[in-house]
């Protein structure tokens, strides 16, 4: 097990809307996308507290991705709005805390764009081997 | 009749109120005149335990409202728990006023019927911090003490067999004692906040120490002066701008103090070890969650995200409780220090509350408790 | 809107915090911080800050089940207490010395003792009894090394604070538990045979406590430990009057722990047990075979200031005002006297009244006072005393089979208490022999039963399962028990 190379846990929570069809886009696109990924499908990314991204990273998240439409274009009029006024705060408080910037990421993906998802999940994968394993992630915990 | 924003320098006319508090026996006086005519149901007095300590209790009984006062540098509490749904008078530091404004401002209390007397403070002291002091610095019998006073930054306490000893509040606080941590560099001393401001800055002359400075702030303190005066408990007068500039000074300079006590306190911390200082610091939590139960800002009541989310069965490295608190407060904390009086294993929880408050307040440009029209900014941005 | 302030002692370890519990006009209790306590400085554990639950069941005084006042109750008990034959009285210090006082006045009427329950004191030679009495807690910040037999974070969250200070003036602490503790520098899986290799000396403190269901062999060991090295020790106590009740118990020989009590009206020798604010059912690691046992007794007398599952089942209950409206003294596990501000004695009252029911003299609360004085003058000044006692002999009972299960917590503090600590705690190499998944429960089979539970992953010694809760499947403090993943 210690010959294979570390592959990091990221989080993504997806918008049922955009971004979750961006990754099924992705996915028929058959761009290829690292065994890293676990996506979380909530309705809408305005669903998202920033309880859920404590609660990811605590259990042994290496990077959390908050994910849905893009501005003006969230299916509940305002929902990713709301998204990005908590994410603003919850950004605060994570590089306060200490945990690396790369660790917590806000993108907004639209259903067609596959390819923009698949990119994106790759960055972050990359950057996080680069950083290796969240300092938040409990004992036990691969 | 007074107007708001009338600068006024008052008394009780009672010459047994006005010689037992502190600076003329007006806040006294104010608060017995509004439960005396029928103002307010009740009226928030310090019940005094010894000399060091006093806890709020609601009396309806003007008699003991006019024998309490008396200037304590009591620690703050929380007062806005009592204000819930009541028609009542209460006085309170500026944190304490911050406090319930913040209640009201979130839902949690209304002040519909409530009346804030604000006290000027520059600090206050931990009873058993003070009495440590007392044996290490001034060697005093903590027992002893039957007066304090600040004057030209010394700290003075005064024994039974009338001596006096003085020492300069700077070298109290060089060594550890003397003011809490976090009201050293607190930001606000005046509680604009209130209904009434008061205080003994920028009373001078032959008035010194007979009479109290008070800015009427709103409606609800021009009704509460204007009840006083009418039922003969107090006297004011208008404030020369003398008077004016000299509280404004001493405002000025505990301000600049205390910009300087928090670049000493909040030192910058390299990003790479911060999450180490944090998750060792919270390590010795015992989750008794006194700090919540202190926080005279929190409003979620008894099922919160902090606790429904946080289960002792978890073997996280930081726990729910303590993230969820942490960015609620970024939005909300007044660095009151109650969190930090009352943690039993000491950790400065004030102290780690404001790393993350301060600069998310400043950014937003935003003082929480200072005013119930500017909504908590999260809302505020969300329009 | 009247309030009133009381100024009281926290009833749930043998610290004795100092705090306020607020009674507001309808009733309603809250508590709030005493900042200048000596103690604690206003600071509270997660049992002093449920304060407000344990007090929201005031006793109701009953006979034969039926409500009745507290004249008619203390006839009752009068009446069946002339008839009865071997007479048991348990007062584990759960209330004021002065009470603690008259119900010994009434055990000499009836020509008993009243027993504390803990087994210690009976079991230990005499002159080790002084040596069972705390030392100043503050104290302990200034040890030069500081050994725990007692996990401070879960059973006395208080003294958390004084090791942590300590660690700061330097001292090295060695949690010598059975778990892992953050503030100790080193934690060590201790035999007695391996304390040698702790190197104490006079500078060093030992931490343990002394309850109702301690090993007495272990606290000779400890004992023995201290006598050889010189080192200091410091028994914690359960309850809050813990210590006054030990000190004012004359003849300690007489005493039986409870277990011991239990066996005996198991076996039928005792017929009649006398209460004092002490509740077997909560106290024992089995509740059910507890109630069962009290069951057969002819006589159960209970006086209390609260609801417990004792009042439901007695003869006889005697209703008190609740600790903190009590006029009396406490001391805590340091030796410190503590006073309520309250001025209520009825609990004192209904035992004067007894007292003259069974022929002899009633008394008052200020004579009461007055000879606690008396007795505890000397005992208060506690000494750094030179051990008097012999290094004592004992065998430590072994606990066999693949999996013990131990109490870790005070098994007495959580005591009907509404909490979230329905969790064990097991070891990261148990959690992958089982296979057990985040979320997933354990089943725990002992003789007496089988039930599952959550788990919580902590750094425990191989083969040992920690609970927080009384756990129906436990027979005592260790039980052996079988454990599966499901």
């Amino acid at each position: 097990m210690a010959e294979t190379e570390w592959e990091p846990k990221i989080v993504a929570f997806c918008c049922n809307w955009c971004s979750y069809g961006g990754a099924d886009t992705a996915g028929m696109g058959r761009f290829q996308q690292p065994s890293s990924l676990r996506i979380i499908r909530v309705m809408c990314s305005g669903r998202i507290d920033p309880m859920h991204v404590f609660n990811a990273f605590l259990e042994g998240a290496d990077a959390v991705l908050v994910t849905g439409c893009h501005l003006g274009d969230c299916h509940y009029v305002n929902g990713n709005y709301k998204a990005q006024v908590r994410y603003q705060f919850l950004e605060e408080m994570v590089r306060e805390l200490g945990l690396e910037p790369e660790r917590l990421q806000l993108n907004w993906i639209s259903a067609s764009e596959g390819e923009k998802f698949a990119n994106f999940i790759r960055d972050v994968t990359a950057q996080i081997k680069q950083l290796g394993p969240s300092p938040l992630k409990p004992e036990g915990v691969n | 009749m007074v107007e708001i924003g009338d600068k006024l320098l008052g008394y009780a006319t009672n010459p047994d109120v006005r010689n037992r508090g502190a600076s003329g026996g007006l806040v006294t006086a104010v608060l017995a005149a509004a439960l005396e005519k029928g103002m307010v149901e009740g009226v928030v007095v310090l019940k005094r335990i010894d000399e060091y300590e006093a806890i709020p209790v609601i009396t309806d009984d003007v008699q003991e409202v006019l024998a309490s006062g008396g200037s304590m540098h009591a620690v703050p509490v929380n007062l806005a728990k009592y204000a819930v749904g009541r028609k009542i008078a209460m006085p309170g530091k500026p944190c304490d006023v911050r406090g319930v404004i913040e209640q009201a401002k979130r839902n949690g209390v209304e002040l519909e019927d409530t009346y804030i007397v604000g006290l000027n403070c520059g600090g206050a002291m931990h009873p058993v911090v003070t009495r440590e002091m007392l044996i290490r610095m001034y060697e005093i019998d903590p027992e002893d003490v039957v007066g304090e006073e600040i004057e030209k930054g010394k700290l003075i306490f005064k024994t039974k067999d009338g001596e006096e000893k003085a020492i300069s509040i700077d070298e109290l606080e060089e060594a550890g004692y003397g003011r809490r941590e976090n009201c050293r560099y607190c930001t606000i001393k005046i509680p604009t906040n209130a209904d009434l401001a008061c205080g003994n800055w920028g009373v001078i002359g032959e008035l010194a120490g007979s009479a109290t400075f008070c800015e009427v702030m709103n409606e609800k303190g021009k009704r509460l002066l204007d009840n006083a005066i009418e039922a003969g408990f107090i006297e004011v007068q208008p404030a020369d701008e003398k008077s004016i500039a000299i509280r404004e000074k001493v405002n000025k300079t505990m301000l600049k103090l205390g910009d300087e006590w928090k670049g000493r306190l909040l030192t910058e911390i390299p990003d790479q070890e911060r999450l180490a200082y944090y998750i060792e610091q919270f390590a010795d939590c015992i989750d008794c969650g006194a700090c919540r139960e202190v926080c005279p800002v929190c409003t979620c009541g008894e099922d919160s995200k902090c606790t429904m989310f946080h289960s002792l069965a978890d073997n996280y490295k930081m726990s729910m409780y303590h993230m969820v608190r942490l960015l609620h407060l970024s939005d909300s904390c007044i660095g009151c220090g109650q969190c930090s009086d009352i943690c039993p294993v000491d950790i400065p929880v004030t102290t780690i509350f404001r790393r993350f408050a301060d600069p998310a307040q400043k950014k937003r440009d935003y003082s929480p408790g200072m005013d119930l029209q500017r909504p908590p900014f999260l809302e505020l941005m969300l329009k | 809107m009247k309030e009133t302030i009381y100024q009281t002692v926290c009833p749930g370890c043998g610290i004795g915090c100092g705090l306020y519990i607020r009674e507001n006009g309808n009733g309603s209790v809250s508590i709030d911080f005493l900042k200048s306590s000596p103690v604690n400085l206003g600071k509270l554990c997660r049992f002093g800050m449920k304060l407000p639950h344990y007090y929201s069941d005031p006793s109701s005084g009953k006979v034969e089940g039926l409500v009745s006042g507290a004249e008619e109750a203390v006839k009752a008990a009068a009446s069946r207490l002339k008839n009865a034959g071997k007479i048991a009285m348990l007062s584990a210090g759960n209330t004021t010395c002065e009470e603690h006082i008259a119900f010994t006045r009434i055990a000499e009427t009836l020509g008993t003792v009243v027993h504390t329950g803990i087994p210690v004191y009976p079991e230990l030679p005499s002159e080790c009894h002084p040596h069972l009495e705390g030392m100043p807690l503050a104290e302990i910040e200034n040890a030069e090394k500081i050994v725990l037999f007692i996990d401070p974070y879960v059973q006395y969250p208080l003294l958390v604070r004084r090791l942590l200070i300590a660690r700061r003036n330097g001292a090295h602490i060695i949690s010598a538990g059975t778990k892992e503790l953050h503030l100790a520098h080193e934690n060590r899986d201790l035999s007695p045979e391996q304390y040698a290799g702790l190197e104490l000396d006079s500078n060093s403190v030992i931490i343990a406590d002394v309850h109702p269901h301690t090993d007495s062999c272990h606290t000779k060991q400890l004992l023995n430990l201290a006598l050889e090295t010189g080192a200091r020790i410091h028994f914690m106590k359960p309850f809050i009057n813990s210590e006054g009740a030990n000190r004012l118990a004359r003849d300690k020989t007489g005493m039986m722990g409870i277990s011991h009590i239990m066996d005996e009206i198991e076996k039928g020798d005792i017929k009649t047990l006398f209460l004092l604010d002490s509740d077997p059912i909560e106290l024992m690691p089995d509740s059910d075979r507890t109630a069962n046992a009290l069951s057969k007794l002819d006589n159960l007398i209970v006086i209390s200031s609260r609801d417990s599952p004792v009042t439901e089942i007695a003869n006889v209950v005697i209703a008190t005002e609740s600790l903190y409206r009590k006029r009396g003294t406490f001391i805590n596990a340091e030796g410190k006297l503590r006073e309520n501000s309250g001025q209520e004695v009825t609990g004192i009252d209904a035992m004067s009244l007894l007292s003259r029911e069974l022929g002899s003299e009633g008394f008052e609360y200020r004579q009461l006072h007055g000879h606690l004085h008396e007795k505890m003058i000397e005992t208060l000044a506690n000494e750094n005393r030179k051990p008097e006692y012999g290094i004592m002999e004992c065998a430590p009972v072994q606990h066999n089979g693949a999996c013990t299960l131990k109490y870790l917590f005070n098994p007495f503090m959580w005591a009907n208490q509404p909490d979230d600590n329905d969790f064990v705690l097991l070891n990261m190499n148990m959690v992958r022999s089982l296979k057990l998944r985040k979320g997933g429960m354990v089943r725990l089979d002992s003789e007496k039963g089988s039930m599952k539970m959550r788990y919580r992953v902590e750094r425990v010694p191989d083969g040992m399962i920690l609970t927080a809760r009384k756990l129906q499947v436990a027979t005592g403090t260790n039980t052996t028990v079988k454990v599966e993943g499901c």
